[in-house]
């Protein structure tokens, strides 16, 4: 089996009108953050999907995906202690009746790996920093709110189901700190792919591609000044948040800032 | 022939992967598909309109729909010998049986919202192919411990996860179906056997009393000794226990069966 991927490779397939998508290949290399996006309903999740599957010819799209230049094992795709892909979307819930604890050791156990305490506590600081209301290891995983269950699930993906390959489908909505999440999900050496329609995510990448009608229509390579753009709406979203929090805590708002203060 | 059993929990999602399903072998065989519910159904006009492949609904009415379609798997096999694929929706209502035949395929569409996989028996045990649908509604995590807990309880199956909404996986299952072994001029045998179930109250028996009970098993195995039991159709119903139930319900005579004289 292979350990890294140092790259992917994805063949053209073909639109919703059945027509060839115009791409020759898309090369996606270690470490590089691509942006997948498009109105909704284009397609963006079919080409997670793609990824997830390995697809070869076989999904609805045709797509082939390779990895560092070779079809892929069939069985990369389905066995956990083999899979190359870790994925996160935005409708996910938990539904296991256990604590935060019991269900972190049960997850490492069925990654067939030896429960390791030092490992669950880590996971747990992780979520922590990207909610805003600490989870307790005693608490139940169907206690957890929004915020709390998907801060959870973002630091087991990093931590646990630990894959060389990252697929993110629209986490902007779920009322976590966004920075903190993918500061966490994003460690070196990784491939991230992020479909979404947050510009400072989209623009906070290595490049971005463009869907529409079920097939790719263009890949830009992210400039340096839409980095710069994409560092100034973020501080605006945080700006935001601050608000939001003085809102939650019955302040009243009197103040707020015009100019980006951070460097 | 291919001979598929598709069986599930209800609102697990077998009508939709099978409608995806369908679709992906109908180019390559001739196939006919068979809809096992209690009630009532519109599945099977659905699909041989919407797919033109023939098409048949059997409702099990007061019989067991798994010991039904066992009953009823000879008949379809018999009047379906121009086919290459049979493909059998169950009713699913029971865990602890399963009409799986050893010859052909066995697929369990299990819900991944429904709960810890071992609180099933043979539908999950003895299934070859486990389909995991609504596995989109979950985190990876849960998704990685299911598989984990399915193995527990049927270390030799295959695992597919697929969505009923958008046809994931579905090619997959059909690849299966492609790869599975032909029954023809095989001798057919259950996967497990039935529940045990004979008693006063499977004779219709509505009477909560031991001596009620016995009484009406006593006058039911009488009537069973009489009998056939080749489910033969002639007295109107579509099983001899329905008929020998309607017998002793007075809802009908017993010299209604042919064979009795």
């Amino acid at each position: 089996m292979i350990k890294s991927v140092e790259k992917i490779t994805i063949f053209p397939g073909v639109n919703k009108f059945s027509q060839k998508e115009k791409f020759e290949k898309i090369d996606i290399k270690q470490g590089e953050i691509v942006a997948i996006v498009g109105p909704t309903g284009a397609g963006k999740s079919q080409f997670l999907y793609d990824l997830e599957r390995l697809a070869q010819n076989d999904t609805k799209s045709k797509r082939k995906v390779f990895l560092n230049d070779k079809k892929p094992d069939k069985e990369w795709k389905s066995n956990p202690k083999k899979k190359l892909i870790a994925s996160l979307a935005q409708s996910m819930n938990f539904l296991t009746d256990l604590s935060v604890d019991d269900f972190l050791k049960l997850h490492i156990r069925a990654r067939g790996e030896k429960s390791d305490s030092k490992l669950i506590k880590e996971v747990i600081t992780e979520a922590n920093q990207i909610t805003g209301e600490p989870i307790d290891p005693k608490m139940n995983l169907l206690d957890l709110s929004g915020g709390q269950s998907r801060a959870l699930m973002i630091s087991d993906l990093a931590n646990i189901s630990i894959s060389p390959i990252i697929l993110i489908d629209e986490i902007e909505n779920a009322g976590i700190k966004k920075e903190a999440a993918i500061k966490t999900l994003i460690k070196e050496g990784k491939i991230v792919l992020i479909a979404t329609h947050d510009p400072s995510l989209a623009l906070n990448t290595d490049k971005r591609i463009i869907i529409n009608n079920g097939g790719v229509v263009k890949v830009i390579n992210t400039t340096l000044k839409e980095k710069g753009i994409a560092h100034y709406l973020n501080w605006i979203e945080e700006h935001t948040l601050e608000i939001r929090e003085q809102i939650r805590q019955g302040e009243k708002i009197t103040d707020i800032k015009l100019f980006c203060e951070k460097i | 022939m291919k001979f598929i059993i598709f069986a599930g929990t209800p609102g697990s999602g077998k009508t939709s992967l099978i409608k995806y399903v369908i679709q992906e072998l109908k180019p390559d065989f001739k196939l006919f598909f068979a809809k096992f519910d209690c009630l009532r159904t519109e599945d099977e006009k659905n699909i041989a309109q919407k797919y033109g492949i023939p098409t048949v609904k059997k409702l099990a009415g007061e019989l067991c729909p798994d010991h039904y379609t066992a009953l009823e798997i000879p008949k379809i096999i018999q009047q379906n010998q121009d086919k290459n694929i049979i493909l059998i929706e169950t009713a699913g209502l029971c865990l602890r049986c399963s009409p799986y035949i050893e010859e052909g395929l066995g697929i369990n569409v299990l819900d991944i919202t429904s709960g810890h996989p071992n609180r099933y028996g043979p539908i999950l045990t003895d299934a070859d192919i486990v389909a995991v649908s609504k596995g989109d509604l979950i985190s990876q995590a849960e998704r990685e411990i299911f598989r984990y807990n399915i193995l527990n309880v049927n270390p030799s199956c295959n695992i597919e996860e697929v969505n009923g909404l958008t046809g994931e996986g579905a090619i997959d299952i059909a690849q299966y179906i492609r790869n599975s072994t032909n029954i023809d001029g095989k001798k057919l045998t259950l996967k497990h056997s039935m529940p045990s179930a004979i008693c006063g109250y499977c004779y219709g028996n509505k009477i909560i009393s031991d001596k009620a009970t016995h009484d009406r098993y006593t006058k039911g195995k009488e009537l069973k000794g009489l009998i056939p039991n080749l489910n033969c159709g002639k007295c109107g119903f579509k099983s001899c226990n329905e008929f020998i139930r309607a017998v002793l319900d007075d809802k009908i005579k017993k010299e209604k069966c042919p064979f009795i004289k």
